[in-house]
């Protein structure tokens, strides 16, 4: 996400920058474009200036120093002379030079050359021009010079340069017209060369009122091909103009021909200015790409610095919060590693305060334990100093001293070195010696048998837990049977579990009486101390847990069976030692080991 | 992390990707800056007639940016040596062809070869001499049209009436189709005209053509079906040897207006071969530059010129493109 985000901001921060410097750079170079173009217009249009003052010069040459100074009918000579001299001068510029009456006829021409049958000369625009406004000279547009008899087949292209002048024929002074035709070609090389370039930006000529005087496209504008605006180019004044014309916007640049009233015109699409900018605008996406993958790999880098110390902190801590105990990811910056050492110690305490918690529940189960213990005992001392009493009054010493010895091994195993947790084998014992006082007790009135898999023998088993179970098959099963009282005691196991059952054949109970066996704490026992059943179910319950426990089946009139469920568990020290501490064998080993290890 | 990881290599994989697009499309069109090239390949092709021709292929080459070569050929190309032409040019890297074709056996299995490789565009001709040329794009004025254009400007001298007057039709043998129907609009136009053709003669590129010509029987008017019969009967009639006979004539050179200019010929009908040359290339350079474009045929127009106004301002651009 940091990485997202700083990607984003960095690449329209770019993207923002990138477009800004297009638009700064394309102004800049449509500027310059603009300039370059007006200098190159400026430097033509001079050109042009000094091309047509030289024609007028010639023009003036040809008035001034050859007309004027001679008579047409005696000097006609001189004047040929005259003419040929600047003729030949400029004949690189010139097409023809020529002197007609003011009847349209031929005075003088150089070249010489035969006139045309009748070109009508007075009906020629240039005559026309010269005649109509006598005291200036005229520029024509281009047009095909109708003059002179060309045997070669050409006709060529001319602007004529015409003026009304004062001639002498027969020393009689008349107005003639004075023309000089000015090769085209002259006019179209210096507008081919600013032409050259083939990238859309074109310059073209026209005159005061528009008309055409050399384009790029004169033939296609003139077939309908092509169309441009050269009408309102002429109203322009010397300047940049904008303008949109055929659906095209461009920037045209107007340059005024002195004396002329000529337009240069310059015309740049803005298809031109785009076409310059093609390469800039492929370069600064170019650099923004290049920019945008390493501000990627910057911001990866950054963001990976940033992230990699938050990412593995919340790591360890999850892996705590799934049980696991990492040590808590401290590092990075200082920040971070604070937060880390927060979270450290944090955890800490929570583990010793959960320790606490631990040993004082578990504390407090042994005290149950060692209360509900404290109930048997003197439930059972009485029953068998009460039989031993009864012996002795009998005059039995003989069974008084086997149940005196018989309740010594009893008590041996009760004490235990005050263990709670003691061996099936000696649970077994402990068994067959209570009962061995109670058959002596009750005259052998029933039969006891033992029937337990010596592979369980050495498991745990909680101590005194038989005898209760033994002491209600005798007081509710087989008492005040005749001889036929049968307890079976077996032991087995069964997918990890011991399993020790007694079994006897006496009345049973109704299912109902069964249900609440367990439950109903306040039910007050016919016989005994009244804590048997209830008592053992809590003890295996408070050292094995709640799936554990005693398993009561009865039948009315068929016995019953009283089994007690136990995990099985090997008897050795250590575990004896774990379950009397209250950890559940299985589920709480690890603690304890953990805590031992921190014990020691 | 592992999704950022992944999110990170797929936004530098674009960014790459598009980089090296970039580039090439950067580098593609630098390459693609490279202009087609287009050979045009007519008969004669120094001649004065094709000058305005020429000029309407410049002017197109300019507007559409295509590099345009006329190909110099000699007076006289027979199909033999036009085939030839037309494939070294193809050898030499031409991307189209502008082809006045000249009628022969197996040019028109040639020419579809050539077109299957690239895109051709024929001028004033047709590729069997009957004109069936429905396969090839051409680039044509309305020969028939022309030709009854002249038979309209004959009949506006005479007033309509040209009965008893004897003709003679003088044309270039080698163009047969373009002649035959320019023959077949003028006597259409002339209709029931009492006109008797006396003469209708081929000219093309012969020995003592001029002596030729003079040696035929007089005639009240002459008919030149072409450019080079006009110009051929302008000079034979400038030299006074048609035996008074008047000319009218189709024909497209400055020799041709030359002798309109100098009342030889008295009405000159002139095909537009800028607008010829323009077309052409334009329409053969819209197939260049598409490739489901297949050239379309172009008719041009033409003009009927009189001496009275040959110096029009319209008259003046025509004679501005001859003279290029």
């Amino acid at each position: 996400m940091i990485m997202l985000a700083f990607s984003l901001i960095s690449f329209l921060i770019m993207l923002i920058l990138g477009i800004g410097m297009y638009v700064r750079f394309s102004a800049a170079s449509r500027q310059e474009i603009v300039q370059s173009t007006q200098k190159l217009m400026e430097q033509t249009g001079e050109n042009l200036e000094d091309y047509l003052v030289g024609m007028r010069q010639i023009s003036d040459a040809v008035y001034y120093n050859v007309i004027k100074e001679n008579d047409f009918s005696g000097q006609d000579k001189e004047i040929q002379q005259g003419m040929n001299l600047l003729y030949e001068a400029n004949r690189d510029n010139l097409r023809s030079i020529a002197v007609y009456n003011n009847y349209g006829s031929l005075m003088a021409a150089e070249p010489v050359a035969s006139q045309k049958e009748d070109p009508n000369v007075t009906r020629q625009d240039w005559y026309e021009q010269a005649v109509g406004e006598m005291e200036n000279m005229h520029f024509s547009t281009p047009h095909i010079q109708n003059l002179f008899d060309d045997e070669a087949f050409r006709y060529y292209w001319v602007i004529s340069l015409s003026r009304v002048v004062e001639l002498t024929d027969h020393g009689v002074p008349q107005f003639g017209v004075l023309l000089v035709d000015m090769d085209y070609s002259s006019i179209s090389r210096m507008m081919k060369q600013i032409n050259a370039s083939n990238n859309g930006q074109y310059y073209y000529l026209c005159d005061s009122n528009g008309e055409i005087i050399y384009h790029t496209r004169q033939i296609q504008i003139s077939h309908g091909i092509f169309d441009e605006n050269s009408k309102n180019a002429a109203a322009y004044k010397d300047g940049v103009y904008e303008e949109v014309f055929e659906g095209e916007r461009r920037k045209v640049i107007v340059n005024t021909i002195s004396y002329t009233g000529w337009k240069l015109v310059g015309v740049i699409p803005y298809s031109v200015f785009t076409h310059g900018m093609f390469n800039i605008r492929y370069f600064i996406v170019l650099l923004m790409l290049l920019m945008a993958m390493m501000l990627g790999v910057v911001n990866r880098i950054v963001s990976v610095r940033i992230s990699r110390p938050i990412l593995k902190l919340n790591a360890s801590v999850m892996e705590y919060e799934a049980g696991e105990q990492p040590e808590i990811y401290i590092g990075g910056s200082m920040e971070i590693r604070h937060l880390g050492d927060s979270i450290q110690r944090s955890y800490e305490q929570i583990d010793l305060l959960m320790r606490k918690i631990v040993m004082e529940q578990n504390e407090r189960r042994k005290s149950e334990l060692d209360a509900l213990q404290s109930q048997i005992n003197p439930h059972f001392l009485y029953n068998a100093l009460d039989s031993i009493t009864w012996m002795i009054e009998g005059e039995r010493s003989e069974e008084a001293v086997f149940m005196i010895s018989q309740l010594a091994k009893l008590f041996r195993i009760s004490l235990a070195k005050g263990r709670t947790v003691i061996t099936v084998k000696e649970e077994l014992q402990h068994a067959q010696s209570y009962m061995n006082i109670q058959k002596v007790r009750y005259k052998n009135l029933f039969s006891v048998e033992f029937d337990v898999e010596p592979e369980i023998c050495s498991c745990c088993m909680v101590k005194l837990v038989l005898q209760p179970l033994l002491e209600n098959a005798i007081n509710y099963g087989v008492n005040g049977m005749e001889d036929c009282g049968k307890i079976r005691v077996t032991g087995r196991q069964e997918e990890g579990t011991i399993i020790l059952s007694v079994t006897d054949n006496g009345i049973g109970m109704s299912e109902e009486e069964v249900r609440f066996l367990l439950t109903d704490s306040n039910r007050i026992p016919k016989h005994g101390s009244g804590v048997g059943l209830v008592n053992v179910n809590n003890r295996i319950q408070i050292l094995f847990g709640k799936e554990y426990g005693l398993r009561i089946a009865s039948e009315p009139d068929e016995g019953t069976t009283v089994s007690i469920h136990v995990p099985l568990v090997p008897y050795t020290e250590e575990n004896r030692k774990s379950l009397e501490k209250g950890y559940r064998f299985g589920v709480d080993t690890k603690e304890t080991t953990e805590e031992e290890q921190q014990k020691k | 992390m592992k999704d950022s990881k992944k999110m990170f290599i797929l936004m530098e994989g674009i960014l790459a990707a598009l980089v090296i697009l970039l580039v090439m499309v950067m580098f593609w069109g630098r390459n693609g800056e490279e202009r087609e090239k287009v050979s045009v390949i007519i008969q004669n092709a120094d001649d004065s007639q094709w000058s305005a021709f020429k000029y309407g292929l410049r002017m197109a080459a300019q507007d559409q940016d295509i590099e345009m070569f006329v190909v110099s050929t000699g007076k006289v190309l027979t199909a033999e040596e036009e085939k030839e032409v037309i494939e070294r040019e193809m050898k030499q890297g031409a991307d189209a062809v502008i082809v006045h074709l000249i009628p022969g056996d197996g040019t028109e299995s040639m020419l579809k070869r050539l077109k299957k490789r690239i895109p051709v565009m024929l001028i004033e001709s047709s590729v069997s001499t009957g004109g069936a040329s429905a396969h090839f794009p051409v680039t044509k004025t309305d020969q028939y049209a022309m030709g009854a254009a002249l038979a309209d400007a004959l009949l506006q001298d005479y007033s309509g009436k040209l009965e008893g007057k004897k003709l003679g039709i003088l044309s270039e043998s080698g163009e047969s189709w373009k002649v035959s129907q320019r023959e077949k609009g003028l006597s259409e136009a002339l209709g029931e005209q009492d006109v008797k053709v006396l003469w209708s003669v081929g000219s093309r590129y012969m020995e003592e053509e001029e002596a030729f010509v003079e040696a035929l029987p007089k005639v009240d008017l002459v008919i030149a079906l072409d450019d080079h019969s006009l110009t051929l009967a302008g000079k034979v009639a400038a030299a006074n040897n048609l035996h008074g006979a008047l000319v009218y004539g189709i024909g497209h050179s400055t020799e041709a207006v030359y002798y309109l200019d100098t009342d030889i010929v008295r009405c000159l009908v002139v095909p537009d071969m800028f607008e010829l040359g323009y077309q052409s290339l334009t329409e053969l350079s819209k197939s260049l530059r598409s490739f489901f474009y297949a050239p379309q045929e172009q008719t041009v127009p033409y003009m009927i010129l009189r001496r009275e106004e040959l110096f029009s301002k319209e008259n003046q651009e025509i004679l501005y493109t001859m003279n290029q």
